[in-house]
């Protein structure tokens, strides 16, 4: 199905080696079991920050992808909680309905561009919170807490997976399910990038009155793509809400959605793999920074600025020249 | 027989000034027709409302006696209608290649989704638009140029790609946007010939906004002439040399671009 | 989230029409001053300064630093304050934005170099004035009430005066003087005022530290009467970019209409609706959803087609 030359074989069987075998064994040796909230937090990140690349790749700039996740983080802790529903089942639920709210957003605002745009997101962000904040149903500024640890996917009694509960490493297990979520969406995201539909959205990306003329119904795939993208945010919300078994109306805000919008810049915007680089980058990045206590935000935002400054394109634009898995 | 295109009373207002008044003529299936008159007569914007780019403010525009005006831009490709734009329009960072493969979006038969999965219509697809592209480069004469970026090429290069584009769409009719424009004699001479081989080998209707009068002369089957937004005269090349109307409305013009 | 500017809901009464009107015109014109800098910068440069919250808020510590920790008259520390955000931003359009803006052909680029300003402000204040709130002594006693039906403190008239006088200054400078006839020359279309002489890298300087001025002087103002702290930056920033949207962004008409309007929108709902808690923002921002779908240039702006 997916035709990749043998050195990308090779890259790829080298990275999940990585991710699954030696990051665990590493954190094991160096007793640093903290970095696995880290690093599962930036696999999480990451997959809503890939939500916001697909829509920076139909030309679009979206800062509300905060509140899809809020969406989704909500979603599912209310289906666990009140619904006593699987966490597993939750959880593509919790990204379709952001996804629907997506396309009822969608409809009329995704013909604006620049930034009027990214206004209505960023305003966007802001109506789910303080509706979080509002609805009965979402239990207002408390939250959603105590939200249990994810329970057995099993299928025809076959376990899938295991009862959060009854593990001994929770925390590698939340690992594992986020880094398998991860693969999951960037490996997708490579294949669409490099389908057909990347081709359109490439074109619409680069000259909308062209592709028009050709027969793309831009419209159509702007609402579909922006669909994808909001999935992947309340996949991520959820996600995230299971792993701090709670949800507050704060858990995601503007400053969040400003944050994936500058994982998937950091990374570079024309790598499919921007957004993972970017999001490690930033997030782990920030958590090295801890120790600087007071100073930690001010070396952060020198950084981030002086990376804006010397590599406009991203930092994957220093090590893949010539390689680019998306156009640009 | 009923024309193969049909443009209908259409009229254009913006606020106060009408761009085009009741404009009606038809094209017939494998003509040449051009549409010219001088600077500011309403040429591009009666060619954006035939396309459904720009909306009319009344009349409307039949495609085999259906509606093709008023409607979302990517109808008319669908139904068969293509227009091509000036040059500085294009895929910038796509080469030539995979702007000819890209463009024949509307010849697909997978779906979407089955491009995702990789289904065995999608690879068929996919070698299809290969070949398709491969074979009109051929024919437009592209083949030194196919790998380049669109955006290294020069402008000659640029129309033939406007061209190749919209014929990969493979369209009934296609509008071509001034596609004479800025070129010296012979590339004019070059792309006269194109136009010709496109309408006689693979029988597409042209529909054609210009300037250039002796190009239009010479390709052209029937011309219709607008002038402050009406149309003043249609007719043969022959008949619209010898138009009072038309010669009083160009030599009174002070924007004299006839004779190259 | 709690508008940074309430706080005189403390006197609880029932809010006739009058003291609607009152509280909306004071409102207004501080929003007026906040938006008119947010909209200069975007006009000038096609920016929205993510760090314009964080500007009016190192205004206000500065002018704390001056009045209400050193003593100076009130008059000096505002204009310290209006010193150092010209300063700043001077500094930052040339040597952050002006390169990058050069250099990158994406338009998200500066706007996400204005969100890592907007961390890097915070991070200088925290460093500089730390993450408490800090308030001023009142600059006038006294309430003025007129039979009950107005109330207003009389520190906040103050206020609202020197907001509007400050407004009008600016709408003078920008319409009369050379530097302001010729931000409006850029503003409008770059390639042509560069053709008539505008030094565009100057003015684009110049328009940037105007705009950041503009946020710090209403920074000192209010800190007379809200007082400070480091959190009211992001709050204060959205504010601002929801009124630049309203009024449509880069007119400056616009602005003020957009500023006037929040104002007017806050007083009204903090009136009728506070007691439906948070309502007023959630239904303001719902509004503003719908209304920009449907014309995203806002009240004046230009089409954005």
């Amino acid at each position: 199905m997916m035709k990749l030359s043998a050195s990308r074989w090779g890259g790829l069987v080298l990275f999940l080696f990585a991710l699954f075998i030696v990051v665990p064994a590493l954190i094991a040796a160096s007793g640093r079991i903290d970095f696995y909230f880290t690093l599962t937090s930036v696999a999480i990140l990451s997959i809503a920050s890939a939500g916001v690349w697909l829509t920076f790749y139909i030309g679009r700039i979206n800062i509300g992808q905060g509140a899809f996740a809020l969406i989704g983080a909500y979603v599912s802790a209310i289906l666990v909680t009140k619904a006593g529903m699987s966490f597993w089942l939750s959880l593509p639920l919790a990204g379709l309905f952001a996804a629907f709210v997506a396309v009822l957003i969608g409809l009329p605002i995704l013909r604006l561009r620049g930034v009027y745009f990214a206004m209505i997101t960023l305003v966007l962000t802001q109506v789910v919170t303080l509706t979080a904040l509002a609805l009965p149903i979402t239990n207002g500024a408390k939250g959603i807490t105590s939200i249990p640890l994810p329970g057995e996917l099993s299928i025809f009694g076959l376990t899938l997976i295991p009862d959060f509960a009854s593990l001994e490493n929770t925390r590698l297990a939340f690992y594992y399910t986020a880094c398998l979520l991860m693969v999951l969406t960037f490996a997708a995201m490579y294949r669409l990038v490099n389908s057909r539909l990347g081709h359109l959205c490439r074109s619409m990306q680069q000259n909308e009155e062209l592709a028009s003329s050709i027969g793309v119904n831009i419209a159509y795939i702007r609402i579909i793509i922006f669909a994808i993208s909001s999935f992947l945010g309340g996949v991520g919300g959820a996600m995230f809400g299971s792993i701090a078994q709670s949800v507050y109306p704060s858990s995601f805000q503007v400053a969040d959605s400003v944050n994936f919008m500058l994982n998937c810049f950091l990374g570079g915007l024309g790598y499919v793999f921007g957004p993972m680089l970017g999001t490690l980058v930033l997030y782990f990045g920030w958590d090295l920074l801890f120790e600087l206590g007071r100073f930690q935000l001010l070396v952060y935002s020198s950084l981030l600025i002086l990376m804006m400054l010397l590599l406009p394109n991203g930092l994957l634009s220093l090590r893949l020249p010539g390689k680019q898995g998306a156009g640009k | 027989m009923s024309a193969l295109l049909q443009v209908q009373n259409v009229t254009k207002r913006f606020g106060g000034l009408t761009a085009n008044h009741d404009i009606s003529f038809d094209v017939q299936d494998n003509e040449i027709l051009s549409v010219i008159g001088p600077n500011g007569a309403g040429k591009s914007t009666l060619f954006k409302m035939i396309s459904s780019f720009l909306p009319t403010t009344s009349g409307q525009v039949l495609f085999k006696g259906g509606r093709i005006s008023n409607r979302k831009p990517h109808i008319a490709a669908r139904k068969g209608v293509v227009r091509t734009f000036q040059e500085t329009t294009i895929f910038k960072s796509m080469t030539v290649r995979e702007s000819v493969i890209v463009a024949q979006h509307l010849r697909a038969k997978a779906s979407l989704a089955g491009y995702f999965w990789g289904t065995r219509a999608a690879r068929a697809d996919v070698e299809r638009f290969g070949r398709y592209a491969d074979e009109l480069i051929e024919f437009l004469g592209m083949n030194a140029i196919a790998g380049e970026q669109a955006s290294n090429l020069p402008q000659g290069n640029l129309r033939a790609l406007g061209v190749a584009i919209g014929l990969a769409t493979d369209p009934k009719v296609l509008l071509l946007d001034e596609p004479f424009a800025g070129m010296n004699h012979d590339e004019t001479m070059r792309m006269v010939d194109l136009v010709r081989k496109v309408r006689d080998d693979r029988s597409v209707t042209v529909l054609l906004v210009e300037h250039d009068m002796p190009a239009v002369m010479n390709i052209s089957d029937r011309i219709v002439v607008l002038n402050f937004g009406e149309k003043i005269a249609e007719g043969t090349p022959s008949e619209i040399q010898n138009n009072e109307k038309v010669i009083e409305a160009y030599l009174g013009s002070v924007d004299d671009e006839i004779g190259m | 989230m709690t508008p940074p500017s309430a706080g005189y809901g403390r006197i609880k009464h029932e809010s006739g029409m009058e003291q609607i009107l009152a509280n909306g015109i004071y409102l207004g014109a501080q929003y007026a001053m906040i938006a008119l800098g947010l909209t200069l910068i975007f006009a000038l440069m096609n920016v929205l300064n993510f760090a314009h919250g964080q500007m009016y808020v190192l205004g206000g510590f500065v002018t704390y630093t001056f009045y209400g920790q050193l003593g100076w008259p009130f008059a000096f520390a505002l204009l310290m304050s209006c010193i150092t955000l010209a300063v700043l931003g001077a500094l930052i359009e040339k040597y952050l934005f002006a390169p990058v803006i050069k250099r990158s052909s994406r338009e998200e680029s500066t706007m996400l170099l204005a969100a890592g300003l907007a961390f890097l402000f915070d991070s200088l204040i925290l460093l500089l004035f730390g993450e408490k709130q800090r308030g001023v002594p009142k600059l006038v006693d006294g309430v003025f009430n007129w039979d009950f039906r107005v109330i207003m403190p009389y520190d906040r008239i103050l206020i609202c005066v020197l907001a509007i006088i400050s407004i009008v200054t600016f709408i003078l400078f920008m319409q009369y003087s050379k530097t302001g006839r010729a931000l409006r020359a850029l503003a409008q279309d770059r390639s042509a005022a560069q053709l008539m002489g505008v030094n565009v890298d100057r003015y684009s300087m110049v328009g940037f530290a105007l705009g950041a001025m503009l946020a710090g002087l209403v920074g000192g103002l209010l800190v007379t009467i809200t007082g400070v702290n480091l959190g009211m930056g992001g709050p204060t920033s959205i504010q601002a970019f929801i009124m630049v949207m309203i009024g449509g962004a880069g007119v400056i008409s616009g602005a003020i209409a957009g500023g006037i309007i929040l104002g007017f929108l806050e007083a009204i709902g903090l009136a009728v609706l506070s007691q439906y808690g948070d309502i007023t923002y959630l239904l303001i921002f719902v509004s503003l959803m719908i209304f920009l779908a449907v014309r995203p240039q806002g009240l004046m702006g230009k089409p954005w087609g």
